[in-house]
């Protein structure tokens, strides 16, 4: 004998016992499948004579429930039956429900008879067959009619809410579709036609709708759900990605520098802008070509070079901006040199940098409050002020002014006249 | 004197106590809260002199913070912190009534002087925020002022500029006193009526100016 777990597949042909109900192919009760294997035939065609079977008066259902009841499930010793009359006490309880079933059977006969004769006979017997399924069966089978009743479109949804919703709704509903299905029986007659069919009709729709709204709310929404999930994931393998090529490469390279607080400052400094640039205006995140940035985009890059390179604050101050040229290109190139000066030589942390763009004039100040020196005692051979910031605004039709006091800092003051009007 | 009695509003407990170890020897910090509710509802309960608020908090931020306790108690002053930089929450939240605004890397010593200016009564502008407010105040988008307003809102004085753009430069209020030849308190009300234009100019520039441009 194979395990319980897998039941064996069905041999065409070969006829295989003991019969019992299959596990792995049931759909609901494993009957079909059973027999399939039982008798060596396809389970298709098991099910397609049990289908036609209840045209019959109900007679396939019928079969069906008593195999279910008198058959045992595969890798299980008792069928149903035989659990639910165990027990003294549970026998007891099962003959009282079978007396109580039959008065009732004999009670509705009446009606049954006028109804629709023996059809309704089955379905009442198959109704007791289905309670006693569900009370005798084991708990790993229940387990398994839970899920067949969670694929069952009205059932499962309300099941998944709570059995209170379900007598809510499916009650209503039931009790709708009924109402409908009498008041169209009532064609004709003093009501005339067409009320009591626009009444029925309505009855059954509305019964419909109501069986059936849940489970068309819930596919919408988990559908939408499903989509919002989606760009979930993405923006966040987006953001993922970022913070790890940026955030986490750099404080890997902090933590090895730890020991060096310039290295420290520099480091965490350049992953600021960087972050804030990414925040903030991510439009302007990449490679640029640096000849044609704005002013205010050639002082944010001195501000990030001068920064990384000498481990110094910039405090960078923008008012207006222009699109760049020559004339930009000279300014920002001597405002460098005197950001480097400052950085260098005025032993300080913090530079600031101001940068404003007039109807004609721009204007740049860079400040330190550092040791300062004296202008007039610097030798003219020194390329760094007269040759890279002087001379470079002179031929642009700029001016330099340089103020500082030993002791308490320098300012150096670049202006330049502008050629082209403000946008 | 007696120390100022300030409280801290920030999401960050990592911020909190840095700004409290930078700062808790030189004044009493009388609470701190990590939310919008309980920040309103301890600052209503221990009325400090200022409060220290963050610009970006979820719950609406430092905004609703200062509104709401505005609406019920004027003699709480506030002043900004944040890391943003992002020029439109700054002017909301000075044109919302904060009496500052200065970043979150800002040395400890010169935080504390700004806490105690601020509870003095007088302004503090950091060089970001006077480019900022001269972006916004900015000659080239002057257009005509709207009809009922008073015009003078809606421009800066040559001297209020002036005093902007030394701020703009780095220079401390001190500096600016001996660059302009006045004197600091000069100084401080002619910051005061920056701050003031601020918040009750309307023009539409002010709001627009803040989602067009994005200087940080």
């Amino acid at each position: 004998m194979t395990s319980p777990l897998t039941s064996p597949i069905p041999t065409i042909g070969v006829p295989q016992r003991p019969m019992n109900r299959s596990t792995s192919h049931a759909l609901v009760g494993g009957v079909c499948a059973g027999l399939a294997v039982r008798f060596g035939v396809r389970e298709r065609t098991i099910r397609v004579l049990f289908s036609l079977a209840c045209l019959f008066f109900g007679a396939g259902l019928l079969a069906y429930l008593l195999a279910w009841l008198f058959v045992p499930r595969w890798g299980e010793n008792d069928n149903i039956a035989q659990r639910l009359t165990h027990s003294r006490r549970e026998s007891h309880i099962t003959l009282f429900s079978l007396l109580i079933a039959l008065v009732a059977l004999v009670a509705l006969g009446n009606y049954a008879r006028h109804g629709t004769g023996i059809l309704s006979w089955s379905l009442f017997l198959s109704a007791v067959a289905i309670i006693a399924v569900w009370f005798g069966s084991s708990r790993d089978e229940k387990g398994h009619l839970e899920s067949v009743i969670g694929a069952i479109p009205v059932l499962g949804t309300a099941s998944a809410r709570g059995w209170r919703a379900f007598a809510l709704r499916v009650v209503p509903g039931v009790v709708m579709l009924v109402i409908g299905l009498n008041v169209l029986g009532h064609i004709g007659g003093i009501w005339g036609g067409a009320v009591p069919a626009i009444l029925g009709a309505g009855a059954l729709a509305l019964g419909v709708a109501v069986l059936l709204a849940p489970w068309w709310l819930d596919s919408v929404r988990d559908l939408s759900r499903e989509r919002r999930e989606r760009v979930r994931v993405e923006e966040r393998a987006k953001l993922i990605a970022h913070v790890h090529d940026s955030v986490l490469q750099t404080l890997t390279l902090i933590e090895k520098a730890a020991s060096n607080p310039t290295d420290v400052v520099r480091l965490a400094r350049a992953q600021e802008r960087e972050l804030r640039q990414w925040l903030f205006s991510p439009d302007n995140v990449g490679e640029r070509d640096n000849a044609n940035d704005s002013f205010a985009q050639q002082l944010r890059s001195i501000e990030s070079d001068v920064e990384n390179d000498y481990g110094v604050t910039i405090e960078l101050v923008v008012v207006g901006d222009c699109p760049g040229d020559a004339g930009i290109a000279a300014l920002a190139a001597a405002t460098r040199e005197a950001v480097i000066n400052a950085a260098k030589w005025a032993h300080v942390t913090r530079i600031s940098v101001f940068g404003e763009v007039e109807t004609s004039l721009v204007n740049v100040f860079v400040r330190d409050t550092g040791v300062g020196f004296d202008p007039a005692h610097v030798a003219p051979d020194r390329h760094g002020i007269n040759h890279s910031i002087v001379e470079r605004m002179k031929s642009h039709g700029g001016t330099t002014e340089i103020r500082s006091t030993i002791g308490s800092g320098t300012e150096v003051h670049l202006s330049l006249v502008r050629v082209e009007i403000p946008v | 004197m007696s120390q100022p009695r300030v409280f801290l509003v920030d999401d960050h407990e990592l911020i909190r106590s840095g700004i409290r170890a930078e700062i808790s020897n030189a004044v009493d910090i009388i609470g701190e809260a990590d939310e919008v509710d309980a920040a309103i509802e301890l600052i209503l309960e221990r009325l400090p002199d200022v409060v220290l608020l963050d610009v970006h908090m979820p719950d609406g931020g430092g905004l609703a913070v200062l509104s709401t306790v505005q609406a019920q108690c004027t003699n709480v002053r506030f002043l900004a912190l944040s890391v943003s930089d992002a020029a439109d929450d700054v002017i909301s939240i000075v044109r919302a009534g904060a009496r500052g605004y200065v970043t979150k890397n800002i040395l400890g010593p010169d935080l504390v002087d700004s806490i105690y200016r601020v509870h003095d009564g007088d302004v503090v502008f950091s060089p970001r925020l006077a480019g900022f407010v001269l972006d916004a105040f900015s000659s080239n988008a002057t257009g005509p002022a709207p009809r009922g307003v008073d015009p003078d809102l809606e421009q800066l004085t040559p001297r209020e500029r002036q005093v902007l753009r030394l701020i703009a430069r780095g220079y401390a209020y001190r500096d600016i006193a001996t660059e302009l030849d006045i004197s600091v308190k000069t100084v401080e009300s002619h910051v005061s009526s920056v701050l003031r234009k601020l918040q009750l100019s309307n023009r539409h520039q002010l709001t627009n100016w803040a989602s067009t441009r994005r200087l940080s």
